[in-house]
């Protein structure tokens, strides 16, 4: 049981100010014309690298301000980095095979 | 007991501390890292969906090209942003709950179910126009061309992809709209109140899938 009011104090970590959820807001709404904007000029491969790379700056933003990883403890930020990695493995080591295979027809 | 002390107590949440943890930091990052555990569970879920995705993109690039043009960028452009504002408006509503703001806090949520819902009508339009387009795997297909197996494999993703997705809304309108409710009625205080960040992660993990979402689906292919 908890008998330290100080320690029930410090559950609440520091409020972030407005003005800070405010900003984010317009930069997640302004990486999301520019995603929408790029999709549209003609680039090759560049749109979908622009189009992912501004998926993940919204993703880091989000993380970040809104979910208040910066506030967490590393083993949290950890736990929040596992999905994403365990993802990452599966669409890379998937794209070795796909990318890699070379058809070799039957030899009879 | 008398009704203002019943009363009191329906206000009151404390004691904040459940007796298996030392202090009510310790509770509340238990809380944080058991959601962010969960949270990786749905990353993995979507993932599955989303590495087929990127194998078929792979295998198809030209037909998934042509069949993104078939969606609604404007309508997908619009549903994003929808969402991006509010996962902010529940990180404000959090704020204020901290600052001890019960009235704004649940205004701030009750705005989060609006605007999910308002994404859950938008992509219902979406649907519905894709039904009458013959853009339906198994119920309404009818695509001509070199591409139209391509582009019944990415709508066939596109239907799991964005219905599951559109699962995840509806189960967090329905959370947050309760949670609302609660904070209205005295539930929850500056000092207590790890349920409704727990909601808020989950409300931006959705937010996020759909960031991701967004890209795959509609922007491939508009330039060409």
């Amino acid at each position: 049981m908890n008998t330290h009011p100080d320690t029930r104090k410090a559950a609440t970590p520091p409020v972030t100010p407005l003005r800070r959820y405010l900003w984010v807001l317009a930069a997640l709404l302004a990486l999301l014309s520019l995603s929408a904007g790029s999709a549209l000029l003609k680039l090759g491969a560049f749109n979908t690298v622009i189009a992912m790379g501004v998926s993940v700056a919204k993703t880091l933003l989000v993380m970040a301000v809104f979910m208040h990883e910066t506030e967490a403890r590393r083993l949290t930020r950890m736990a929040s980095a596992l999905g994403f990695l365990w993802l990452a493995l599966l669409i890379g080591l998937s794209l070795t095979d796909f990318l890699g295979r070379v058809p070799i027809p039957a030899p009879w | 007991m008398n009704a203002t002390a019943m009363d009191i107590q329906a206000c009151d949440p404390a004691p904040a501390v459940e007796e298996q943890y030392d202090d009510a930091v310790q509770q509340r990052e238990a809380a944080t890292l058991g959601m962010w555990l969960f949270l990786s569970t749905e990353i993995m879920f979507f993932g599955v969906l989303f590495a087929s995705y990127t194998i078929c993109r792979v295998l198809y690039p030209d037909g998934f090209a042509e069949a993104s043009r078939h969606t609604d960028m404007l309508l997908g452009t619009i549903e994003t942003a929808v969402l991006l504002t509010s996962s902010s408006l529940i990180a404000i509503s959090l704020r204020a709950i901290k600052l001890g703001q019960r009235r704004a806090c649940t205004w701030l949520l009750l705005g989060t179910a609006a605007l999910g819902t308002a994404f859950l009508v938008i992509h219902g339009f979406e649907y519905y126009s894709e039904y009458t387009e013959h853009l339906v795997p198994g119920i309404n297909f009818g695509q001509p061309g070199p591409h139209s197996h391509a582009i019944e494999l990415f709508f066939c993703l596109y239907y799991f992809i964005t219905g599951f997705h559109s699962v995840h809304v509806i189960v967090g309108v329905l959370l947050i709209t309760t949670l609302a409710v609660r904070v209205a009625r005295g539930a929850f205080s500056a000092e207590q109140h790890n349920t409704l960040e727990l909601a808020a992660l989950y409300w931006h993990l959705v937010d996020i899938v759909w960031v991701f979402v967004y890209p795959v689906i509609y922007l491939v292919g508009r330039s060409g």
